[in-house]
């Protein structure tokens, strides 16, 4: 979702989105596990302190690049990445570090047991995926976000802000992000960077770019499918588990060359 | 040569003014293609003599530029490529570490398990990866973003192949004890002479690169990059143009990979991540889009830095404190910084940007990397 806030708001593609969740995990296990605070504290102030790095990356980075093409937005957005990573390791030496669970124990269901983090996990989704969307269609500062991805030129003719706008959709992306990051897994590590950034630029492209609710349609058919396939493939053909991430990128490459537009987004007349 | 035996005739027939015109007009054109190449040459001189100084002081600055200078000079390779692809094309690739790795692994695999000799075992890595191009290039169908993202899937595609394939290229474990790079009749396995052999074939790949920017094709591919619609209404043949220069991208990228394998002795799929793609794509940009020095440049600059910022405590000696001296991964913040600043700075890259700064003006050209989006 975050990508799709930022893209939807400034054109760009962000690929230091996945160091956002990085950030999110570290802070939160910075903030509860040395600093000792409660849980929801610790989150509250992980999620504002990535906030925080999102916006200083927008005025640093996208801000002068507001006018490049996109291949120097695209480098310089790696380049932050790159940063970004390096930094956290400056800071957090080791290669993971576990974040406690909200409330740990099971939920014991007739037949089933969940985790309780699994419960959280999915309360948590669906509560921002709510707040995401009245977000852009009930407030004004949403609605302003939204005019900008339509068309920025008419938007700053209507009054709105333009650069202010690409500088809120950058900090609730990174606090998105941060929220990815600290749900995702109980475990903060660097590795999940770059590669939660394909997946999740997969899962906003399967959903269609610039389709807020797509972007979450898109993770669970992804991840769905992703499952789906390799479970197919590893039984039924026997080929190793290795291959899942293949799977990811193969299907983000069948989906732009069939449906660019996405699964649930409008075609796209392209103008000359 | 032909053309000799047409002048030795000339001089019998024709007398020995004619024949001295003849000789003159040689001369010229020989003269006129020193003029013409005169950086490439420089440089090829500059080469040549690099081990006179360089290896003297590879012992007081902990660094060793000839060791180096062969990575930079197949790094060269890859970026002149993927120069071609996206400084003149306008085709972002940010998975050309595949095109890298079949390169690598079609080379290593021909000369360990098939024992072919190195060079027919290069070559075929050339077209095997060429070949590869060719196979994928319906993704140059997508544009801008969609492309950037379809290629670096694609280079992900490729490591996970490379490490799951563990019948032919030995999984994590890679493939050992591949063999050097070598002369038939000579025998120069050493630093130096690798170092020569990589280059000698880096500058010839600079040279037909150069000249292949300025034939026709070149000018079709440049138009591409402005407007696909355009050159197709020019008459270019806008998407074989376009598979065309990715398949020689990818050529050169195998032939770099190639090139690697024999020169590192050892490959294992880690060396051909994303953060592969991401630096060769971050050496043709930070070098400069629209120039074949430009590679060179970023390739020289990417690839020494991270040994310097290696090196750099060791010439500061003990005075650095310990957790500064342990933590490995300054690379990634100058690399980072690097990437960043440039693209703010000198979007051009620095070939570009520092000579613009040279004339103390910009460029009175407009900068086509720099669209000015009305707003």
């Amino acid at each position: 979702m975050g990508f799709n806030i930022i893209f939807n708001s400034t054109g760009i593609i962000n690929f230091a989105q996945g160091e956002f969740a990085m950030f999110g995990g570290l802070f939160a296990y910075t903030f509860s596990a040395v600093l000792g605070m409660p849980l929801p504290l610790a989150v509250l102030l992980a999620i504002v302190a990535t906030a925080l790095i999102g916006a200083l990356m927008e005025r640093a980075v996208v801000y002068p690049l507001r006018n490049a093409s996109i291949i120097t937005a695209i480098i310089a957005t790696i380049g932050a990445s790159i940063f970004f990573k390096a930094v956290g390791r400056l800071f957090w030496p080791n290669e993971a570090y576990k974040v406690p669970e909200f409330t740990s124990g099971n939920l014991s269901l007739p037949r089933v047991t969940v985790s309780q983090q699994f419960l959280w996990v999915l309360g948590l989704t669906v509560l921002s995926v709510a707040a995401v969307y009245l977000f852009f269609n009930r407030t004004k500062a949403g609605k302003a976000m939204r005019a900008c991805s339509i068309n920025r030129q008419a938007a700053s003719l209507v009054g709105i802000n333009v650069s202010r706008m690409s500088l809120y959709a950058f900090t609730l992306a990174a606090a998105l992000g941060a929220l990815a990051g600290l749900i995702n897994a109980p475990f903060a590590s660097y590795s999940i960077g770059l590669f939660l950034g394909v997946k999740g630029f997969t899962a906003a492209v399967v959903g269609g770019l610039g389709n807020t609710f797509g972007a979450v349609t898109g993770g669970l058919v992804l991840g769905l499918s992703e499952e789906l396939i390799t479970g197919f493939l590893t039984i039924v053909l026997g080929v190793s588990t290795g291959y899942k991430d293949a799977v990811a990128a193969a299907l983000l490459i069948l989906i732009l060359l069939l449906r660019p537009q996405g699964l649930l987004g409008r075609g796209v007349v392209e103008k000359v | 040569m032909p053309g000799g035996g047409i002048i030795r005739d000339e001089l019998k027939n024709q007398g020995p003014q004619r024949g001295s015109l003849c000789w003159e007009k040689k001369y010229r054109q020989l003269l006129a293609l020193i003029k013409a190449q005169r950086v490439l040459l420089i440089f090829a001189i500059f080469l040549a003599l690099l081990p006179i100084w360089a290896d003297p002081l590879a012992g007081p600055i902990h660094l060793n530029i000839i060791l180096t200078m062969r990575l930079v000079g197949i790094f060269t390779i890859a970026a002149v490529g993927l120069n071609l692809l996206i400084g003149y094309a306008g085709q972002v690739s940010l998975g050309h570490s595949a095109f890298f790795g079949v390169g690598a692994y079609a080379s290593a695999i021909l000369a360990v398990k098939a024992h072919f000799p190195v060079w027919l075992a290069i070559m075929a890595a050339v077209i095997a990866s060429a070949f590869i191009g060719l196979l994928v290039a319906p993704v140059l169908r997508l544009k801008g973003h969609y492309l950037a993202m379809a290629t670096l899937g694609l280079g992900f595609i490729a490591f996970v192949f490379m490490r799951e394939m563990t019948w032919l290229t030995g999984g994590n474990v890679g493939i050992a004890n591949i063999p050097e790079l070598s002369l038939p009749g000579l025998r120069i396995t050493n630093d130096r002479g690798e170092f020569y052999m990589v280059w000698v074939i880096a500058l010839i790949v600079l040279a037909l690169c150069g000249n292949l920017v300025r034939s026709r094709t070149g000018r079709a591919i440049r138009a591409l990059h402005q407007s696909d619609v355009a050159a197709g209404a020019m008459g270019v043949n806008v998407s074989w143009e376009k598979i065309k220069v990715f398949m020689l991208s990818a050529a050169l990228g195998g032939l770099a990979g190639g090139l690697f394998a024999h020169l590192q002795g050892y490959i294992d799929p880690n060396l051909f991540t994303i953060t592969l793609s991401i630096q060769l794509v971050a050496m043709v940009v930070v070098g400069g889009m629209d120039s074949v020095w430009g590679a060179v440049a970023g390739a020289g600059l990417l690839t020494f830095l991270p040994k310097i910022v290696e090196a750099l405590p060791k010439w500061i000696g003990p005075g650095v404190p310990k957790w500064i001296a342990n933590y490995s991964n300054y690379e990634g913040i100058v690399f980072g910084l690097i990437l960043v600043l440039t693209m703010i700075f000198m979007p051009s890259g620095i070939t570009r940007g520092l000579s613009d700064l040279g004339r103390y003006r910009r460029s009175p050209f407009v900068n086509p990397y720099r669209k000015k989006v009305v707003e």
